[in-house]
Order: C-alpha cells, then structure tokens, then sequence
C-alpha cells in the first residue's frame, strides 16, 4: 500500500517537474529567439488595463491584432482594471527580460518604479494612454486628454450660457486618464465663475455608481444646468439616471470617450451630448512604436495621438457616428482598425 | 428581577475584562463571576466620556445593546442632515434611497446569514455580476425568456452559495479564500463567456420593478423587507434559526447534539447567493444598462453594514434587523455626502470617519465594560 503510494507520488511529482520544465521552456522560447530563417523574434510584454470593461477588451484585441502582423511574440499581462493589481504583473513581465514593454498604466505614481526599474535594465517601455510621474521611459503614446477634453468643456459651457449648476460625476482618483481630463475641464471652466461646479462624486469608471450618484443629486431638488462625466460609464449612468428620473429636458452632458450606446440613448431620448471619439486602437500605434524601438530605430519620445484621424470631438448631431450594427460597447472608432469579422469574435456586432 | 441578575451577570463579567456574548435568541449570561464592583463604585471611577458610554451601556438591556446604536445612529445622522441637508427629506431623494436600500438590504441579510455561522461571502458582487449577465444575454434580441433568465440568476446563485459552503465545510477552506477564489472563478467565467464585452440589454419589462411601486416606495423595497421580515421570524423564532446561532457559537457543540453543522453552514452560503442574485437582478433592473461591475462594492458594503449592525465576525453574535439597520445607516451616509457636494476626495474621509466612530461606538456599547 505505502510502495504504491510512493509510486503513485512519484508518478505525480514526475508529471509535476515535466509541466515545469516544459514551462519553462516556453517561457524561454518566448524571451526571444532567432527563427529558422535567422531573424529574431521579439518579444513584447503587454500589460494591459485587462480584463475589466469593454474598452481594456478592444484595447487588447487591436494589440494582439497588431502583434501578428508586427510578427512578434505578445506576452499579456493582465492588470485586473486595477492599479495595485497591475504592479505585480509588472514586475513578472521585467522577470520574463522581454525586448520591449508596452504598458497601459493604471497607476501613474505606483508604476514609475517599475518603470524606470524595466529602463535601468535596457527593455524599452512604451506607455499607452496614460503616463507615470517620470520621463524615464522610451515613449508616451497618448491622446493627451488634458487637450482632448477643451472642446467638450468649451461645448458644454457654451451650451450653458456660462452659467448655473453643472453636475460633476468623477472617474478614478489617482488614474492618470482621470486626472489629465480634470486638467482640461478646469482649464475651462476657470474662466466661466457664473458655472457652479456641484461634486456629485467619482464613478469610477462604473455606470451602477454614475447612475446611483447622479439620482441622488437630480432627487436632492437642485437644477442642474449641465453635467460632466469622466468616462463613457458616468455619461451613460447620468443618462439613465435622468430619464429614470423623468427629467425633461435633459440638461446638456459632456466628457465622455464616444460609444456606441452612449450616441444610441442620447439619439433616441434627444439628450445633446458630447463626447470624444477616442477609440481603444492607441495599442496598434503603442505596439508598432515598441517594434521600431527594440529593432534599433528612431522613436520620439512623446506621440500625440489626437492628431490621428480617429480621435477627436464628437459634437451633435450624432446621427452620423451611431452605427446600429454594433453592439453598444464598441467605442466610435473602433471599426477603424478592427474588421467586421474581427469585432463579431468580440461581441462588437449585433 | 430578571432584568436584575443579568445587570449583576453583566457586570461580574465585564470585571474581568471580557465581553459577554450576546447569543442570538436566547442568550443567557451565566456563570457569574463573585466579585462584581457595586455600579455607584464604578461611576466614581469613570474618567472620559468612552467609559461613561460603557458604563451606560452596561445597564441597557442586551436588545436595547443590539439595536440601540445603530437605530441611534441613524436617528442621529437623520437629525444632523434635516439641519445641514433639508433635500435628504424630498420624497424624490427618500424614493432614491430606498430604490438603492433594497439592493444593499438583500446582500446585506443574506451576508448576516453567513456571518453567523462564522463564515464571510467574498463572492456576492461577483454574483451579481453574473446575474446581469445572464439577464442581459439571454435577452439580447427578445424578452421571451426574461422569467427563465431569473430563474436561472437565483440558481446560479444558489450553486456558488452551495458551493462555497461545501468548500469550507467538507474541505475546511477558509471561508475568505473560498470566497475570494469563487470571485475569480465567477468572474473569469463571465469573461470567458462574454469575451470581456457583454452583449444585450436589460428588458423593459425588468425595470419597474426597481422603478415604480406604491407612491415612493419601490416593489424592491416589498420585496426587501418581506424577505428580511422572513429571515428576522426564522433566526429569532424557529429551529433553523437556534441551528445557525449554535454552529456559529461552537460548531463542536452543535455537532455533538445531533445538528447537522455541514447542512447549516451550506444552507447560509447557498440562502446568500440566492440573495445576492435577487439582489443583482433588482439591481440590473435600477441601472438599465448592461455594466459588468454592477456589483463592485457590494462585498464590502454588506460587511461593513453587518458590522455597524452589531454582527460580529467570530459567528453566533448578531441579528438581522440590526444588520438591516446598519445597512440604512450605512446608505444615510452616503446619501448625504453627495447631497453635500463635499469633494469627493473629502466625502470618503468623511464617510470613512462617520464609520469609524460608528463602529468604535458599538463595540463600546455592546462591550458594556471599560475599555
């Protein structure tokens, strides 16, 4: 009984060292090597925001897309949607010497030291849509938000006649997304002292809390004049919030990044809102900037992506933005680099 | 002169420094300690107002003791925000907050149900989660089978709850790590199957139930406080109620008499995700919009309303209509700090705060001894 146990252990921790090594061969295999053809594959760790909403899915897909046909070797990282999550897989991702890192950093203070930890060790780090509180890195692709959102302020406080309440539901404190849209809703808001900002609080970036904070200040009486949200899901959850509320006319929102169901429910409830067309497809530019970098040539050091077609402000009518062949997670903008086929394999098509 | 011995019990005991165990229906104190100081020799000795709390509180009796700070609580916050929030009252703010009650009520009753058999459900957002997406998907194109994707939300919920408490009953995993890897585990399934981006839409069908009722007060709030009264007769009156109380006491000593401590502790967990579905479906039917995360604060806030309730994590200790009452506290405070339009950076110092002392003060109360 007990030699059959010692075999039965012996079978089982032989199986146990022979999944490890072939582990670790993989990952070996994965930090780089010379194909039969004698060029060398790179490999690109990809921390990304992960797998926490629809934007972080279509971020990732345009990644791996972009991969292929880069012909490198993608290892994911998957951030949870959360900064103190991310900042082990950052560390996993150094652990595996990649050639490159392109990260989407969901905490800008908590990620310079890895950061700079990844550049003291020769691997470029590309940042994505977001930055850290260094310049220690190879490139920052970004839309820079700070300037993205002027014209949706501008738009809102026009709207306004630069006066009244104005409804504020914030994103993530501490999320450099949500802090550099900050800076460019109070750049313009400064200059207008008749607009009173009301805090209704931060959504973080979930259209449950969006619609939960925006009921409870639409039911405490006051007359909201306009409303701001950072992100998709504070507009969409204020939304709902006041037609749920039965508020007519719906005061005038601004500042999210464009989806599909945000232009569906403000073209069938006749709501004016604006928003960016700021499509997860920054991974495509962030990818090929990491390729050019590990294979020796040129990159700058910072690339402003609003200047690309597929960003800009999106001002109604919205008629012309709203596809109703997608599902309402798709970001306007997306379809610009995803095929149809593509977005079907991510639930983008209806 | 009941009242009486239990007031000298009460005191013998807080002598030594120990905290009588308030033990659910019937909780007898005995075995009283010889040398309790007369009350008029402890007054002399009272230096700051925490120990006078004590020792007020150590002459109500125990119900007053359970329910007395969180109702005082409330009725407190409800007094400071008639001054400092008159819009707290609007009957539009008053029908928003018990829309949101009735969602955080549910988790709340069924986190109380797992607390007392000493256990904690880490997994009730990620239940919620998955029965908005089951409603969502099953009824993408029509609402045909808006009733079979109900029941399917209260069964899924029942499968993690018994699952969850098959794990920490037959195969003594922490209740905390099996929780927390049943999170993982719904999650990733929700994940694998909606690709990271949920299709559909909540039915139109769904939404009155969380949006209309009888003048201000919702269905779900019926619903809430119809199955809380439920909960309350069944802990406080009924067999399954002393059941549950005795395993979270001393699951040894419940073994011993016969109770089947492995079928209390799965019917807690199982009752909770039942819960934590009905409460995920109310909620989709709030939001109206397909969010994935819909049940982001869920774990914490039901936790931190049975805490404010008097629920205590060792098991055995608490009652549901306190947790109820902590759930209401709970979501006064954070009514009111929107209303505030504090910035929310100073709304979370301030909520965090209100808790503290809130919780600190019950402990306090409930101790009925000098710290």
């Amino acid at each position: 009984m007990s030699i059959g146990l010692v075999r039965f252990w012996s079978r089982r921790t032989l199986a146990g060292v022979a999944v490890a090594a072939s582990a670790v061969l993989t990952l070996v295999a994965c930090g780089g090597s010379s194909g039969s053809s004698g060029t060398k594959t790179y490999t690109i760790a990809f921390i990304s925001q992960g797998t926490s909403n629809s934007w972080a899915a279509q971020l990732d897909a345009v990644a791996r897309k972009t991969a292929k046909a880069d012909g490198v070797n993608l290892v994911y990282f998957n951030g949870q949607g959360d900064g103190t999550k991310q900042l082990p897989e950052i560390d996993a991702a150094i652990a595996q010497k990649p050639d490159a890192i392109v990260l989407v950093p969901l905490g800008g203070a908590a990620d310079t030291g890895p950061v700079e930890r990844a550049m003291g060790q020769g691997i470029k780090v590309i940042l994505c849509d977001s930055t850290i509180t260094s310049d220690n890195y190879t490139t920052l692709v970004t839309p820079h938000a700070e300037t993205a959102a002027v014209p949706l302020a501008q738009w809102l406080a026009d709207k306004m006649n630069h006066q009244g309440n104005l409804l504020y539901i914030g994103g993530l404190p501490g999320n450099t997304t949500t802090t550099t849209y900050d800076q460019g809703f109070n750049s313009v808001m400064k200059n207008y002292p008749n607009i009173h900002i009301i805090n209704g609080g931060n959504a973080n970036y979930s259209i449950s809390t969006a619609k939960q904070l925006a009921a409870t200040a639409i039911a405490s009486g006051k007359k909201f004049d306009g409303a701001w949200g950072v992100g998709g899901e504070a507009v969409t959850g204020m939304m709902q919030a006041y037609l749920d509320a039965h508020v007519s006319p719906v005061p005038p929102i601004g500042g999210a990044a464009a989806t599909n169901g945000i232009l569906r429910l403000a073209i069938e409830n006749k709501i004016d809102v604006a928003s960016l067309q700021f499509p997860p497809t920054s991974s495509q530019v962030c990818i090929d900037t990491a390729v050019k970098a590990v294979k020796g040539q040129s990159v700058p050091h910072s690339i402003n992506i609003s200047e690309l077609p597929q960003y800009g402000p999106i001002l109604p009518p919205l008629d012309k933005y709203y596809k109703p062949q997608y599902s309402d997670d798709m970001y306007v903008g997306t379809d610009s680099v995803l095929t149809l086929d593509e977005l079907k394999a991510i639930n983008l098509v209806k | 002169m009941k009242a009486l011995d239990r007031l000298a019990a009460d005191f013998r005991l807080a002598s030594f420094g120990s905290a009588p165990k308030h033990t659910g229906p019937d909780h007898a104190v005995s075995d009283p300690a010889p040398s309790a100081p007369h009350p008029a020799r402890r007054l002399s000795s009272v230096r700051s107002p925490t120990a006078l709390i004590a020792l007020i509180s150590s002459v109500l009796p125990p119900p007053v003791r359970t329910y007395g700070l969180p109702i005082g609580a409330t009725v407190v916050v409800a007094a400071v925000v008639a001054v400092v929030g008159p819009g707290f009252y609007r009957p539009a703010n008053l029908h928003v907050v018990m829309q949101q009650y009735a969602v955080l009520g549910l988790v709340t009753i069924g986190q109380v149900l797992v607390l007392l058999v000493s256990g904690i459900d880490l997994s009730v957002g990620a239940v919620m989660n998955a029965a908005l997406i089951i409603i969502a998907l099953m009824n993408h194109y029509n609402e045909n089978l808006l009733l079979v994707s109900l029941g399917l939300c209260i069964l899924m919920g029942a499968g993690v709850g018994i699952t969850n408490g098959l794990l920490v009953s037959l195969r003594d995993v922490p209740p905390f790590a099996a929780t927390l890897g049943m999170t993982a585990c719904v999650q990733g399934a929700i994940l694998v199957y909606t690709k990271g981006i949920p299709a559909g839409n909540i039915p139109a069908a769904l939404r009155p139930v969380a949006l209309d009722g009888f003048g201000i007060v919702p269905f779900s709030l019926l619903i809430c406080l119809g199955i809380g009264l439920v909960v309350i007769v069944f802990l406080s009156r009924g067999t399954y109620g002393r059941m549950i109380y005795a395993v979270g006491r001393s699951p040894e000593v419940a073994r011993r008499v016969g109770i089947s401590v492995t079928a209390v502790r799965v019917s807690a967990y199982a009752l909770c995700g039942v819960l934590a579905a009905l409460a995920g479906i109310i909620l989709s039917a709030y939001v109206g919009y397909v969010d994935p995360a819909i049940g982001g604060t869920y774990n914490l806030q039901s936790i931190a309303a049975c805490v404010v309730g008097g629920v205590s994590f060792v098991g055995g200790e608490g009652k549901p209509a306190g947790a109820l009452i902590g759930a209401l506290f709970l979501l006064t405070v954070l009514n009111v700090t929107t209303l505030s339009s504090l910035n929310p950076f100073t709304q979370l110092i301030v909520q965090g705060v209100v808790m503290l002392v809130a919780v600190s003060l019950f402990q306090l109360v409930k101790r009925g001894s000098f710290p």
